[in-house]
């Protein structure tokens, strides 16, 4: 148990040097001076300071050091909580993440619940009538949920309920996680872990469904829904529970789409301002959060995962 | 499956004589014409590298002009999806998006497929410390939000292929080097092959571990066949048809990720025609103009499905083995 979790825990955490050094090395060397960056004047292209003060802010922000060292400064700064200040924004990302990410983490959180609740039920249900016309309707829509992108489900949505039905206003902005404009948003964010959650429940529940203790529990003549509900959805959760990074993924880049189409200023709109101002202290933030949640979502797994499955002593 | 009614079509070619012509390949393409969604996937593709390849020719107008007199109108006989706010022809610009979206989609699958085949093989064949170091870094790059470090590519790249290219310029006088349509072209390319190439190779490691122990290539080996001839008449014809589902569902992938780029405002910029930046433009107008956001949102949800279909038919037709 211990070596199994502490190969996890090394692979995680070199796995995350390496994504902090690549794009660390893709920032440094791709963006230019951040310096001039912040005192160039936008108009007219010229600088507003001039070459001796330059080199003296370069040298305070330890910027004419080699790019080892710099690397290393930003590694220790980040061990202190230290995101490093916005070049446009003059003001540390941290507060800025501090304000943007609770809105995405209540998006995503209210989306994952959702599309457990349709998806779970929906997976089952297609099981149960494999090969029929209910599953292929349901795999139909999960296979349609997963091409098409939520940037297209997500305007036509729009045009459907406030153009033709017109049974709601434009949701535009945020205004707090119980305000009914959520609706939206949220009902299109869940969209892209949906398909995920559908096909794994329906394949475990595949799997299960011709297990000898199934048998045995229809041989005792137990009631068909205490079979589903007692003896197959508890092995069937695991492969859904395990997909969690995936579904992890499906969100960080579904909030960058949803906070654009409806104008939330969330983390993903923070993800997009950074990268339209080349603003490298928010890029490299960002990058690290979105990697942190998808791997902490995936030790997560990997930690719970011996528990849910006593078969699996080791990866 | 309707396959399931003949005996294993694959495995008669094999033991019958070549006398009787039934190639493998006349096989999957006639299991494949026999589902009716494949079919349909396959004609939108071939309808859509049409429109790539002679689009811009029969478009009924310049994708670039612009006419204010007939801004943001609605569909009809001369504008068959009516026009954008600058009074642009959106029919010619949907065939213009198709061309950018199969030269991002052709040139990201080649780039990545070219890395991923090398790096997987070489893990498949050396193993040990090589295919140790490859996976791990296939396994941090598939379990990262891919969208996110493709943004990131795309942002780091700019500025260094933009200085390549003043570069080029100056030493060539090449006018092309002066053509901004082209970097926005190469930098998404870039990126997204950068994040791309990880399925390949674990793909292709995979295929090559798994035929290299099959036992044809071990009586191939005992007869006393080189690697090379192992290599080229036995694993790579049979990792062909797992790899042509991949790369199916890779362009379909690419062509996605371009529009996400471009509706992002990362991606391809304007004036130049995508679907995705025609999507996102959208964004303030549809109210009044529902048909901005209804055109290009149809027609990415259109190619997605038929990507998705092409691939799941031809999984059917050249992998029948692996029944789902």
């Amino acid at each position: 148990m211990f070596t199994y979790l502490s190969t996890r825990a090394l692979r995680w955490i070199t796995g995350l040097l390496l994504v902090l050094f690549v794009s660390y090395a893709m920032m440094f060397y791709g963006t230019g001076d951040p310096i001039k960056r912040m005192f160039i004047d936008l108009r007219e292209g010229s600088m507003t300071v001039d070459d001796a003060m330059l080199d003296k802010l370069r040298a305070k922000y330890g910027l004419d050091q080699p790019f080892p060292v710099q690397f290393a400064n930003y590694v220790g700064k980040l061990m202190q909580g230290d995101l490093g200040y916005s070049i446009r924004e003059k003001r540390a990302v941290l507060t800025m993440v501090q304000v943007r990410l609770p809105i995405s983490m209540q998006l995503g959180l209210v989306a994952t619940v959702l599309a457990a609740l349709i998806g779970v039920p929906l997976g089952v249900a297609a099981a149960l009538h494999h090969n029929r016309r209910l599953d292929s309707l349901i795999v139909g829509i999960s296979v349609f949920l997963n091409a098409v992108p939520i940037f297209v489900t997500g305007p036509l949505l729009m045009v459907l309920l406030v153009l033709v039905l017109k049974i709601m206003d434009v949701p535009f902005g945020w205004k707090g996680i119980f305000h009914s404009q959520v609706i939206l948003p949220v009902t299109v964010l869940a969209f892209s872990p949906l398909p995920t959650i559908v096909r794994q429940t329906r394949a475990a529940m595949l799997e299960v469904m011709g297990d000898d203790y199934i048998r045995t529990a229809r041989a005792k003549g137990l009631p068909e829904r205490i079979i589903v509900l007692r003896h197959m959805l508890r092995p069937v959760l695991i492969p859904v529970v395990t997909s969690l990074g995936l579904i992890m993924i499906s969100l960080v880049n579904g909030a960058i789409f949803v906070e654009l189409i409806f104008n939330i200023p969330g983390f993903g709109k923070l993800t997009l301002q950074g990268l339209q101002q080349v603003d490298y202290p928010i890029i490299m933030a960002v990058i690290l959060i979105g990697t942190l949640i998808v791997m902490v979502s995936n030790l997560l797994v990997d930690i719970v995962y011996p528990f849910l499955d006593p078969r699996i002593t080791r990866g | 499956m309707p396959t399931t009614s003949k005996p294993s079509p694959a495995l008669a070619v094999n033991l019958t004589a070549p006398a009787k012509e039934r190639s493998l390949w006349g096989t999957a393409l006639r299991r494949l014409l026999r589902n009716r969604l494949s079919v349909f996937g396959l004609v939108i593709v071939l309808l859509f590298l049409l429109a790539a390849i002679i689009g811009p020719y029969v478009a009924p107008y310049d994708f670039l002009s612009q006419n204010i007199a007939q801004a943001s109108r609605g569909p009809s006989v001369e504008h068959w999806f009516g026009t954008d706010p600058l009074g642009r022809d959106i029919f010619s610009r949907i065939l213009y998006g198709a061309r950018t979206a199969a030269l991002v989609a052709l040139t990201t699958t080649a780039v990545s497929l070219f890395i991923g085949v090398v790096l997987g093989t070489l893990a498949g064949f050396l193993r040990g410390r090589v295919d140790e170091f490859v996976m791990w870094i296939t396994d941090v790059t598939m379990s990262l939000p891919g969208l996110l470090l493709a943004m990131l590519v795309n942002t780091a790249l700019k500025r260094p292929i933009t200085a390549w290219f003043d570069q080029m310029y100056t030493q060539t006088r090449n006018p092309a080097f002066l053509n901004t349509l082209w970097l926005d072209y190469v930098l998404v390319f870039g990126a997204l092959a950068l994040i791309g190439w990880a399925g390949y190779a674990r793909l292709i490691r995979g295929q090559v571990l798994s035929i290299g122990r099959t036992l044809y290539v071990e009586a191939a080996r005992s007869v006393g066949a080189n690697t090379r001839r192992i290599m080229s008449r036995h694993i790579v014809p049979n990792a062909f048809g797992p790899l042509i589902v991949a790369v199916t569902q890779g362009m379909g992938g690419a062509i996605l990720a371009e529009s996400s780029l471009s509706f992002l405002g990362i991606g391809v910029q304007p004036p130049n025609a995508s679907w995705g930046s025609m999507l996102a433009d959208s964004l303030n107008l549809w109210r009044t103009f529902p048909h901005l956001m209804l055109i290009p949102a149809i027609t990415i949800g259109v190619i997605q499905v038929a990507f998705i279909f092409l691939g799941d038919g031809l999984n059917d037709a050249l992998n029948p083995r692996q029944s789902r």
